[in-house]
């Protein structure tokens, strides 16, 4: 190749190089531009949210441009992060002081922020009419010490979905509340009889294809409903003799024991209970459209079982929170403020399928208001049959530490020895941070 | 004058390897935690005591062995298999070259997503089906990545698989450089195929094979992705590895201190392989 031709090749790459450099997207385009000359200052927000489906991040997009287009001189900038990475990526951005003006926190880990002096409370910014029109469920997640640090949109609903067809066929009782629910052994039974008549015995879904926070979320409240917890309450200073209480042990036990039976199918392609393949699946709110298109009527949603004192579920999910470091607090509380009107609560409902966060638009849907079909996860909120993993800064290590249990515990290793090693890390790293002291900012 | 040109390479790697490095060694004497607002304190010896009182760690430590002495042989004389095979003059050996080398290619952590399904468990999965098939029906069907004998193994055949090509590239260049006189000669002295394999091809590859073996050495300590994305750490810690550990306690368990403890006493390890590979398979220079 000669250099003329080399030349010749080399201009239009360099030239597509250039314009790709230009388009590309600074991420430090920070603070209100003074403009001397004209009257309206234009405040950006740095917003950044957790890339969830697509649903989900279509309706944001749109909410977004609809605040840009209405608001008066703020302008949201928009950036989505990988679900996956959200939690280490905000981590790195806090240690580096590069948060922006507000942002999501996956529920539970919003406490080693606050603990770390990133946020600020919410009550100087928030009209207390918004506040009062929010679930309990979601201000008692966002409340850390004294102050409320952050709200949700949406809450979270868990329980068991199920085929109407394959619980007649073996003349199953059919719950109609959470205080209705299944004791564990009529569970087992309905399992053996479900099992009977499939043709791989496995008719649970668990959803062991999830990685990470699920299986603290989906089945901490087993420890619960059995009497245990992951770490002592309220005052969260130690797990050992909490985590791999009697209760505990036993409680997870059975789910080895139905994992051992082959009772669970181990949903690789996240579609046993779309095809058919299992009767029942543990599952959350985000998978009911799925099922419903896949079943139509023949879909229910039913409570947990009961492990002896009740059954429990789990609440909490995405919370909005504004940072300190953010010169635009007024502005970023504006914009939660939208985002908390009765019809865009509705919208991102209507995309996955959540619980709505606000009374008034409780009322106004049709999945869960009084008839809705899954008005159980709503009541579940409203009446405390759920309840929020531990509001501590030591959740990230609460959480990491039950999933490295559970994941144990589903491969057939001691139970006890499996809850007694997480215990045994919680409790380390409770006396390393000094019991997490917290005092009021 | 000269130290000038040197200068922006030699200031790289003191800030973003030498640096680290002197941290990383200071925190492990401390107790640094992720993102915690109390104070950082002196620790001494404590963060080193507690990791080698850790089932986990130290059984990780003897997973980074074992993977280290069954992938180096196993690797390298599959390469060395594959690269001979490929200096046939055979008609469409470029094709199979490509073949051979794209898995490396290939992302890890995407070799291992798709891995995943391979090992599928139940009756239906890729190499479960396989396996029945070649047994005749004998094969009982595996949860490969959730069965602590099987875990390890499993991991290994990916790694393998992904890694071969690389190995046989290297030793397919060695191969062909390799003057055809020797050969020659050989065959007119009346040496058989092995024969010449034996006493010509091995002696001559002999700096390559060092290399490969190194490298491999190296790379294999370094097992992260596949254990990342296809077992976490394995049932009952059968497939944690040593970077495994490390990353999972800084940033999940957020003990920074601690994990800066097991990076050091890895960097010990390493190195004391490494200089003692260098002992015993001596490099043979180039006599002029």
């Amino acid at each position: 190749m000669s250099l003329t031709q080399l030349r010749r090749g080399l201009t239009p790459v360099l030239f597509l190089s250039m314009l790709l450099e230009a388009g590309c997207e600074r991420p430090a385009d920070k603070t209100a531009t003074p403009n001397d000359a004209g009257p309206a200052v234009v405040i950006t927000l740095q917003v950044w949210a957790h890339a969830g489906q697509a649903a989900e991040r279509d309706v944001l997009k749109s909410q977004v441009a609809q605040f840009n287009r209405d608001a008066d001189g703020i302008t949201v900038a928009l950036t989505f992060i990988p679900e996956r990475d959200y939690n280490a990526q905000v981590q790195a951005a806090a240690l580096a002081n590069d948060l922006p003006d507000i942002l999501e926190f996956d529920g539970p880990y919003l406490y080693n922020y606050i603990w770390q002096d990133h946020l600020i409370p919410l009550e100087p910014l928030i009209p207390f009419a918004v506040l009062d029109d929010v679930l309990p469920s979601i201000i008692a997640q966002g409340t850390f010490g004294p102050h409320l640090y952050a709200l949700g949109v949406f809450d979270s609903g868990l329980g068991l979905y199920a085929r109407r067809s394959a619980l007649q066929a073996i003349k199953a009782r059919i719950p109609v509340s959470a205080a209705d629910a299944w004791s564990v052994d009529e569970f087992d039974t309905i399992l053996v009889q479900l099992a009977r008549r499939d043709s791989d015995h496995a008719v649970l879904d668990l959803k062991l294809n999830y990685r990470g926070e699920w299986f603290t979320y989906g089945f901490s409240p087993v420890l619960l409903s059995a009497g245990a917890d992951l770490v002592e309450r309220p005052d969260y200073q130690y797990s050992v003799g909490v985590l791999n209480s009697p209760a505990a042990v036993a409680a997870m036990q059975r789910l080895q024991d139905w994992i051992r039976q082959g009772r669970v199918d181990p949903n690789l392609d996240d579609a046993a209970f779309v095809t058919g393949r299992v009767a029942l699946s543990w599952d959350g709110h985000w998978d009911y459209a799925r099922y419903k298109q896949a079943w139509q009527d023949d879909l229910l949603v039913l409570p947990l079982p009961d492990f002896g004192h009740g059954s429990r579920t789990g609440q909490g999910s995405w919370v909005w929170a504004v940072t300190r470091q953010s010169q635009q607090a007024e502005a970023a509380a504006s914009f939660l403020q939208f985002l908390l009107q009765p019809d865009q609560v509705l919208d991102m409902c209507a995309a996955n399928s959540a619980v709505p966060g606000t009374r008034s638009a409780l009322r106004r849907s049709s999945l869960y208001s009084e008839n809705g079909p899954m008005h159980l996860f709503a009541d579940q909120l409203l009446l405390g049959v759920s309840a929020p993993r531990p509001k501590t800064p030591a959740y990230p290590v609460i959480t990491t530490a039950f999933q490295q249990a559970f994941q144990q515990i589903r491969n057939g290793a001691s139970v006890k020895q499996s809850l007694d090693e997480a215990a045994q890390i919680i409790d380390q790293d409770l006396s390393d941070n000094q019991g997490y002291p917290f005092s009021t900012p | 004058m000269e130290w000038l040109f040197v200068a922006p390479a030699v200031l790289g790697l003191l800030s973003f390897v030498l640096l680290p490095f002197v941290l990383a060694v200071v925190l492990s004497f401390t107790n640094l935690r992720l993102g915690s607002p109390l104070p950082t304190e002196f620790f001494g010896l404590t963060q080193y005591r507690r990791i080698f009182s850790d089932p986990a760690f130290v059984h990780a430590l003897q997973n980074n062995v074992l993977f280290a002495l069954i992938v180096v042989p196993l690797q390298t004389g599959l390469a060395l298999i594959l690269a001979l095979l490929i200096n046939q003059p055979l008609r469409g050996r470029v094709v199979f070259r490509t073949l051979f080398f794209m898995p490396v290619v290939f992302p890890l952590s995407l070799v291992a997503v798709v891995w995943v399904l391979l090992f599928a468990p139940g009756t239906n999965g890729t190499l479960n089906s396989v396996l029945d098939v070649l047994t005749l029906g004998h094969w009982q069907a595996r949860d490969f990545l959730h069965d602590p004998h099987w875990a390890l193994p499993a991991i290994t055949l990916t790694s393998i698989w992904q890694g071969v090509g690389f190995q046989m590239v290297i030793l397919l260049a060695a191969l062909q450089a390799i003057p055809a006189q020797l050969y020659e000669a050989a065959r007119v002295d009346g040496a058989r195929h092995w024969q010449q394999l034996l006493y010509i091809t091995l002696p001559q590859l002999r700096n390559a094979l060092i290399f490969v073996v190194l490298v491999t050495t190296i790379l294999a300590f370094r097992l992260f992705d596949q254990v990342q994305i296809m077992t976490q750490g394995g049932p009952q810690h059968a497939t944690t590895t040593v970077m495994f550990e490390a990353v999972n306690t800084a940033f999940a368990r957020q003990q920074v201190a601690r994990g800066a403890a097991i990076t050091v006493v890895f960097f010990i390890i390493v190195l004391l392989l490494t200089v003692l590979q260098r002992y015993v398979l001596r490099h043979e220079k180039v006599v002029e």
